[in-house]
């Protein structure tokens, strides 16, 4: 049992943050460059479980961790899922079902460039190619574009359950980042912010919001490695593991979005300032492979 | 990273369980001090006489010397088998025992810790003060030094298991006028020297656990100083270096024995039809999980690097606040019949009412938020 990253994994951690502060830096998070995508395809991220690279998920996880630290887009998901699981090749952008179901319309997000969209269908992860040239305009998440498909076309389930788990998996992945980008621009605000003759951080009511992000972010973490394990092993309870690494994730990253904007006061609630990013980008993770109740009650059939 | 044990780990796991099935009493620990104390006497010989007491002590004091994934799969195994809560045997094993040995005469080893190993002397913690809770340097209980005697003066407060303890690890300001946390001093006080006196306090779920102790012109003798005069607050905090983890495993193991009972109730009487008692419960289920998780994260650190991680504090903090929130759980699932609560039951309208000690005792949840604040996010220092 060791629950701690590796020497290898701390390296592969280290150097994601190194190249996402390099070449990914939040300043470009709503107008990333075109090229931005190949790049990330050369670093391997969208194909590390895959048969080729054949890391496990333990890796994958902490390294998407990283990644969503630095709100990197959001295709990197579901493009890593299919890269393991989908029988086309290719980018992958993000679908959300869930609409479809209601109004036949699809949401998909982040498409350019994308030959396939993968969501979750019921249990299942599906897949649907995409017409090409396909662009998105703005959505909620403003570092995610969207685009709309009406009507839906039909998906293809895909078979094995292990693909919607691993979907699940890294969206929480990218759901503690986001919770830990928020917990880390509070904290930095807090300590250089100054009123009353003295940094906003010494004050507990600040202090005290800032130690519930970290609670979030460590409880989240935890539950993330535990879960990317399990999945690993191919534990009988993986599925319950993850879910509940998904619901922590994601409520860490919305509850953090909220606490980082009240720590910056009237600037965070900005268009200009960064804090509303992490907030409207837990918003939309929290519509991936969301945790089911039966799954986390131990009842699912 | 991974979460599977080796198979010797589990081969100890089962040489745990099979221990535990066979010498785990049946019947539960008594409600009242007097009998309490028996019970906590005899179940810690029990666990002497088998070789099982003082699982992280060195094996030259006696203890059985585990390591530290070993005291882990024996905290789990123990807590699966219900067994009883350590009880008054706290302090000894858990704190003045490792004070001692860490900081100890020879004398002063081989005079207590066969004893509190053992379960035959029962020891307290006299650290709290009326003046003197979360800021624990304000101690004001003074001694002056008389020949080869320390004479003491003041009060000691919610100190658990006073009156019936035979020693107390007490921390008193030896050097007059000393501010703070120097000129205090770590001294082993003999419970029944004449002049102290203990004033049990009775808690509001109705048990008497904790006391307030007077010192008038208490005399001890200078040797059961414990690691130097002036040094008592170093000597008081490098007990914090012997537990490196593990203090709340069995805590963890509980409350999920609990969430599940608590789930199995709530499928039984139909009040999981209940959304919010539905959602309640799975939000409970996955942090059981993640604190069992971020248990095991810290515990992969001690291995890795000796030392437990920093958010061991965060372990601490989440660990009492989710066990308050299963016990208001139990409490709503209850229903109307909590309302015939009487003092001297042990039921969980008891465990709901001794449970506000977990943000309390030891370092309250505003401390540990300060602590998480300061040590993880480096935000500036509020004391
Ligand atoms: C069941 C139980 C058993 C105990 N057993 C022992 C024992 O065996 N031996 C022993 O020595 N002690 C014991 N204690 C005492 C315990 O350690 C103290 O109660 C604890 O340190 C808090 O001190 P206090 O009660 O004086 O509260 P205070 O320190 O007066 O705190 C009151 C409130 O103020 C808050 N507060 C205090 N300072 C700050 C601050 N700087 N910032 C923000 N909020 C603050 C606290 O969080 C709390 O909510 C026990 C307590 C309990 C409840």
């Amino acid at each position: 049992m060791d629950l701690t990253p590796s020497a290898e994994q701390e390296a592969l951690i280290t150097a994601t943050a190194d190249w996402c502060a390099d070449n990914m830096p939040l300043e470009q998070a709503r107008q990333r460059p075109i090229a931005l995508w190949q790049e990330l395809e050369a670093m391997g991220w969208t194909a590390m479980t895959a048969p080729d690279m054949g890391l496990d998920h333990a890796t994958e996880a902490v390294v998407f961790a990283e990644l969503g630290r630095h709100l990197a887009p959001v295709g990197l998901v579901p493009s890593a899922v299919a890269a393991r699981w989908s029988p086309h090749a290719g980018k992958a952008a993000l679908a959300l079902l869930d609409g479809s179901l209601e109004g036949g319309m699809l949401r998909v997000f982040d498409p350019h460039g994308a030959v396939q969209a993968l969501g979750l269908a019921g249990h299942l992860a599906a897949t649907t190619e995409l017409p090409r040239d396909l662009d998105g305009g703005p959505s909620l998440d403003p570092t995610a574009s969207l685009a709309r498909l009406d009507p839906a076309p039909p998906f293809e389930a895909i078979a094995d359950p292990r693909a919607a788990l691993h979907l699940q998996l890294l969206a929480a992945a990218f759901a503690l980042g986001c919770a830990d980008a928020a917990r880390d621009m509070a904290a930095a605000y807090a300590k250089v912010r100054e009123q009353f003759e003295r940094p906003i951080g010494w004050f507990q009511a600040i202090k005290h919001i800032c130690a519930d992000m970290a609670v979030r972010c460590a409880v989240a973490r935890s539950q993330l490695y535990y879960a990317a394990c399990a999945l690993d092993a191919g534990a009988d309870d993986a599925a319950f593991h993850i879910a509940s690494a998904k619901l922590l994730a994601d409520q860490a990253a919305l509850e953090n979005g909220r606490a980082n904007i009240q720590v910056h006061g009237g600037i965070g609630m900005t268009d200009e300032a960064y804090p509303h990013l992490c907030l409207k980008r837990a918003h939309l993770l929290t519509f991936i492979a969301p945790a089911r109740r039966d799954i986390l009650l131990g009842d699912a059939a | 990273m991974d979460i599977a044990f080796s198979p010797e780990e589990q081969h100890f796991r089962a040489e745990c369980r099979d221990w535990l099935h066979v010498n785990v009493p049946s019947e539960p620990r008594p409600l009242h001090a007097a009998d309490a104390i028996d019970f906590d006497k005899a179940w810690q010989r029990r666990l002497f006489d088998a070789g099982w007491a003082g699982i992280n002590w060195p094996r030259e004091y006696g203890g059985r010397g585990l390591s530290i994934v070993q005291q882990v799969i024996w905290l789990e195994e123990y807590a699966r088998a219900r067994a009883p809560w350590i009880g008054a045997n706290f302090v000894g094993i858990n704190h003045g025992g490792p004070t001692l040995i860490l900081n100890g005469s020879e004398a002063q080893k081989a005079l207590h810790l066969p004893r509190i190993l053992s379960g035959e002397a029962i020891w307290c913690q006299g650290f709290s003060e009326p003046g003197a809770g979360s800021d624990l340097a304000g101690i004001r209980t003074r001694a002056r030094i008389e020949g080869d005697e320390l004479v003491v003066n003041g009060t000691k407060i919610w100190t658990s298991f006073a009156h019936v303890a035979d020693w107390q690890e007490l921390v008193v300001r030896t050097e007059e006028g000393s501010h703070r946390h120097a000129g205090l001093s770590w001294v082993i006080c003999d419970m029944h020297t004449p002049g102290a006196e203990v004033r049990p306090i009775r808690k509001m779920s109705g048990q008497i656990e904790f006391a307030q102790v007077f010192y008038d012109d208490v005399r001890i003798p200078l040797e059961n100083v414990v690691g130097g005069l002036g040094q008592g607050w170093k000597v008081a905090m490098s007990t914090l270096s012997f537990e490196r983890g593990t203090g709340f495993i069995a805590d963890q193991v509980k409350q999920a024995q609990e969430l599940e009972d608590l789930l199995a109730r709530a499928r039984q009487t139909g009040a999981i039809k209940d959304d919010r008692i539905a959602g309640d419960l799975a939000q409970m289920r996955a942090e059981v999980a993640a604190l069992r998780a971020m248990t095991y994260r810290n515990i992969s650190e001690v291995v890795r690097t000796g030392q437990p991680g920093p958010e061991a504090s965060v372990i601490r903090l989440f660990t009492a606040e989710l066990g308050q929130r299963l016990e208001r759980m139990a409490l709503l699932l209850a229903g109307e019949g909590i309302l015939d609560f009487r003092y001297g039951e042990d039921s969980l309208v008891a465990e709901y009412l001794r449970g506000f000690a977990a943000t309390i005792a030891g370092g309250s949840s505003q401390i540990q938020r300060d602590i998480i604040g300061e040590r993880l996010l480096g935000l500036p220092k509020s004391r």
